[in-house]
C-alpha cells in the first residue's frame, strides 16, 4: 500500500503535474556550484589523516635502522595487527553516526571468541583427541566457530540496543553495564585463564595466511568487510537511516522511520563485527585473551573520532576510521623497532587525538559560514 | 457544527476525542470535519490544544478516547508512518528535517526512491533520481534553493520551513496539516507556502492549519474553528466572519456557549 502511494507521488512527480503551480517569486534561483573534486578531498578529514599517516611512516622509516620500517613486510604486519580495530573502528564509526556508541565491544569479543572457542572444541572431537592434537572433525568445527562469532557477537549487540531502545538508556551507560557483564561473564566462564587446544590449522589457514606471500589475509578480509560497511553507509537506504537517525531522531520518526528497529539492528550489526573480529583473535594467536581487549570499544571511538566522525552524530566517514585505526599501531610498531618503550604509544595517540578533533572542529565551523 | 455542505467528502473527521496527559486535560471532547480540497484554520491561544490536536491525527501521539475517520473509514492511527499511508502528512511547529543531511535526501526520507533490480532489492538508493527529483518538486512549488546536494543544516530558517512544506505536500494524499507553517517566515516567504497551501486544496487535499495569524486565516481560510481549553467553541465561515468575532471566541468574550 505505501509503495503504492510512493508510486503514485513519485509518478505525480515525474510528470511535474502534483497538482501545485508554480507560485510567483523565487527565493533566490542562482544555482550554487558544488564543490569541485579537490575542495572536496581537501575538505574531508580523511585526507588530512592520510597526510598524517604517510608522515608517521616516512618518519619512522627515515628513524629505524636500515629504514626496516618502509620493507612492505613491516608495513604489512602492521595492516594485520590494526585488522581487528579497523573492523571495530568501522563498527564504532556507524554507531557515532547514529548518536550511540558501543563501549561492549572490547568485552563482547572476548566474550564471543571465549564461546566460539569452546563451539570449536566441542564439534572438532572428543577432549581425548583433542589433548592429542587431532580434530576428525575440523571443518566442522571452523564453520561452527565462524557461525558461533556472529550469531553471539550479533545477540550481544542486540541486548545492548534493546536496553538502548525499551528500557530507554542511554547508549553510554547501558553499553558501559553490559561491558562488565559480557567480561564478568568470560572470566566466571574461563576463570581469566586463556583457551588452549584451538587447532594450529586455523593459523596456517587463515590467521597467519599470506596472500602471494605477503598480504595478510585477515587484513584483507578486514579490508572486505570495511569496504561492504562503507559501500552500505554511502549508497544504501540503511546508511541513509543511520545518519538520519543520528542527525535527528524526532525527525526521523515524524518521516515514518522505525528509528528502534534501526538503532537495534545498528547495534546488532557492530557485535556481528566485534564477532568476527573475535574470531580473528582465535584464528591469529590459536587462543583466547581475556585479560585483553576492555578498552577496545574506547580505541576503536578514538580511531572514528581521529578519523572525522563526531559524537554528534548523524555523519560517517568510514575510510577515516579505518585511517584512524592505523595510527595507534604504526606509532607502537615504529617505537617497537627503534627500541623506545612501546607505553609511549599511549601517549602519542591520546595527543593525535585532542589535534584531530580540534582540526576537524574548526574545519566543521568554516563549513557553516 | 457543520457548515460544509452534507454530499462533500469528509476527508477526516474527529469525534469526541479527548486528550489527557496526567490530571491535564488537553483535549476535552473535540467534534471536527475537514473536507476535500478545504483549508481549515484551527486557532486558539497558547496552551489550547492545537497542537495535540493535530498529533493525534497525524500519529505522533495516541487519543486518550474518541475515534478518527478518513474518508469515512474509523481508524485507529497507529503510527506516524501509518498515518502517512493514510496520505496524511505534517509540518510540524518546530521543523522535521535531519539537519546532517542534503536537501533532496531529506525531502525523499521515509520515501526514498530505489534502483531497479537487484540492486535495490539490497537497499541501493537512486540518489540520481532522487536529486532530480526533489528539483523538480522544489521548483513547481517555486522554493529555488541554492544547492540541492547542500545540507540542510545550512539552509535558512525560512528555507528549511520551505523544505518541509514541500515534503509534506509532495507525499500528501488525503490530508495535510500544518502546525504553524508560517511561525518562522519573512512575508516574501511566507506567501510561498500559502500560495502552496492553496494550490494543494486545489489539487483536492484536506488542509488543517494552525496559525496565530488571525488575520491572514480569516481572509485565506475556508472556515475557521476555535479552540479553547481543549474544546471547541466555535466554527466559523470565513467570508461570514470577522477579525473581531473571531477574537471573541478565542479570548472568551462570547461566553461560555459552545457553538453548536
Ligand atoms: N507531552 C506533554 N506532556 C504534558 N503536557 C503536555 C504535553 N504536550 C502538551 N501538553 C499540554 O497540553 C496543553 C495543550 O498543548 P498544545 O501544545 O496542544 O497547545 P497549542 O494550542 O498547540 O499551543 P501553542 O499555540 O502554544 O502551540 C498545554 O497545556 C500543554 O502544556
Ligand atoms: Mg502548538
Amino acid at each position: 500500500m505505501s509503495d503504492q502511494i510512493q508510486g503514485e507521488a513519485v509518478e505525480k512527480l515525474k510528470n511535474g503535474e502534483n497538482g501545485v503551480q508554480p507560485a510567483a517569486g523565487h527565493l533566490s534561483s542562482i544555482e550554487q556550484k558544488d564543490l569541485t573534486p579537490i575542495q572536496m578531498v581537501l575538505r574531508s578529514t580523511a585526507f588530512w589523516i592520510l597526510v598524517i599517516l604517510v608522515v608517521l611512516v616516512a618518519i619512522f622509516g627515515y628513524l629505524t635502522p636500515n629504514n626496516v620500517f618502509l620493507k612492505p613486510g613491516t608495513l604489512f604486519t602492521v595492516g594485520l595487527n590494526a585488522s581487528q580495530m579497523l573492523i571495530l573502528a568501522v563498527g564504532a564509526t556507524i554507531q557515532l553516526a547514529s548518536k550511540n556508541m558501543d563501549l561492549s565491544v572490547g568485552t563482547n569479543l572476548i566474550l564471543t571468541s571465549t564461546l566460539a572457542a569452546k563451539i570449536l572444541k566441542m564439534v572438532a572431537g572428543t577432549p581425548e583427541q583433542i589433548m592429542a592434537g587431532s580434530y576428525p572433525n575440523l571443518g566442522m568445527a571452523i564453520v561452527a566457530a565462524v557461525a558461533a562469532s556472529i550469531v553471539f557477537g550479533g545477540l550481544f549487540g542486540m541486548i545492548n540496543g534493546l536496553i538502548v531502545t525499551k528500557l530507554k538508556m542511554e547508549a553510554f551507560i547501558a553499553t558501559l553495564a553490559t561491558m562488565m557483564v559480557y567480561w564478568g561473564i568470560s572470566l566466571v566462564i574461563t576463570q581469566g585463564a586463556s583457551e588452549v587446544g584451538i587447532p594450529r590449522a586455523l593459523q596456517l589457514g587463515f590467521g597467519h595466511k599470506k596472500l602471494l606471500d605477503l598480504i595478510p589475509l585477515p587484513l584483507v578480509v578486514a579490508l572486505i568487510i570495511s569496504g561492504i560497511m562503507w559501500l552500505m553507509m554511502r549508497y544504501t537506504k540503511f546508511g541513509l537511516y543511520t545518519c538520519a537517525i543520528g542527525s535527528s531522531k524526532e525527525s526521523s520518526e515524524r518521516s515514518g522511520i522505525n528509528t528502534d528497529l534501526y538503532v537495534v539492528s545498528i547495534f546488532v550489526l557492530v557485535g556481528v563485527l566485534a564477532g568476527i573480529a573475535g574470531f580473528f583473535d582465535l584464528a591469529r594467536f590459536a587462543t583466547t585473551n581475556p585479560q585483553g581487549h576492555q578498552t577496545d570499544g574506547l580505541l576503536a571511538i578514538t580511531a572514528a573520532v581521529m578519523g572525522g566522525t563526531s559524537l554528534k552524530g548523524g555523519r560517517a566517514s568510514i575510510p577515516g576510521a579505518m585511517l584512524g585505526a592505523l595510527i595507534p599501531t604504526i606509532i607502537q610498531t615504529g617505537l617497537v623497532i627503534m627500541s623506545v618503550g612501546a607505553f609511549y604509544q599511549m601517549i602519542a595517540t591520546g595527543v593525535f587525538l585532542v589535534i584531530a578533533v580540534y582540526l576537524d572542529q574548526k574545519r566543521y565551523a568554516s563549513l557553516l559560514d | 457544527m457543520d457548515t460544509g455542505g452534507t454530499n462533500e467528502q469528509v476527508a477526516i473527521e474527529v469525534k469526541g476525542i479527548k486528550k489527557n496527559y496526567g490530571h491535564l486535560q488537553a483535549l476535552r471532547g473535540v467534534d471536527l470535519k475537514v473536507y476535500k480540497g478545504e483549508i481549515l484554520a484551527l486557532i486558539g491561544d497558547n496552551g489550547a490544544g492545537k497542537s495535540t490536536l493535530a498529533k493525534i491525527i497525524c500519529g505522533a501521539i495516541q487519543k486518550t478516547e474518541g475515534d478518527l475517520f478518513f474518508w469515512g473509514q474509523k481508524t485507529e492511527v497507529q503510527s506516524i508512518n501509518h498515518a502517512h499511508k493514510i496520505g496524511v502528512f505534517t509540518v510540524y511547529q518546530d521543523l522535521s528535517l535531519a539537519p546532517d543531511l542534503p536537501v533532496s535526501d531529506n525531502l525523499f526520507l521515509g520515501r526514498e526512491i530505489m534502483r531497479t533490480g537487484i540492486l535495490g532489492r539490497m537497499g541501493v538508493l537512486d540518489r540520481k533520481a532522487m536529486r532530480a527529483e526533489s528539483k523538480k518538486a522544489l521548483a513547481s512549488l517555486g522554493i529555488g534553493l541554492k544547492s540541492i546536494s547542500v545540507d540542510t543544516r545550512a539552509l535558512s530558517g525560512g528555507e528549511r520551513q520551505a523544505l518541509a512544506v514541500a515534503k509534506a505536500v509532495t507525499w500528501a494524499n488525503t490530508a495535510l496539516i500544518m502546525d504553524e507553517p508560517t511561525a518562522a517566515l519573512g512575508a516574501r516567504q511566507s506567501s510561498i507556502v500559502y500560495d502552496t497551501i492553496r494550490a494543494a486544496s486545489a489539487r483536492g487535499l484536506a488542509v488543517l492549519v494552525i496559525s496565530h495569524d488571525i488575520p491572514k486565516m480569516v481572509s485565506f481560510a475556508d472556515r475557521i474553528v476555535v479552540l479553547r481549553h481543549g474544546q471547541i467553541v466555535a466554527s466559523l465561515e470565513a467570508k461570514k466572519t470577522t477579525l473581531q468575532e473571531v477574537l471573541n471566541y478565542m479570548l472568551g468574550g462570547k461566553g461560555e456557549s459552545k457553538n453548536e
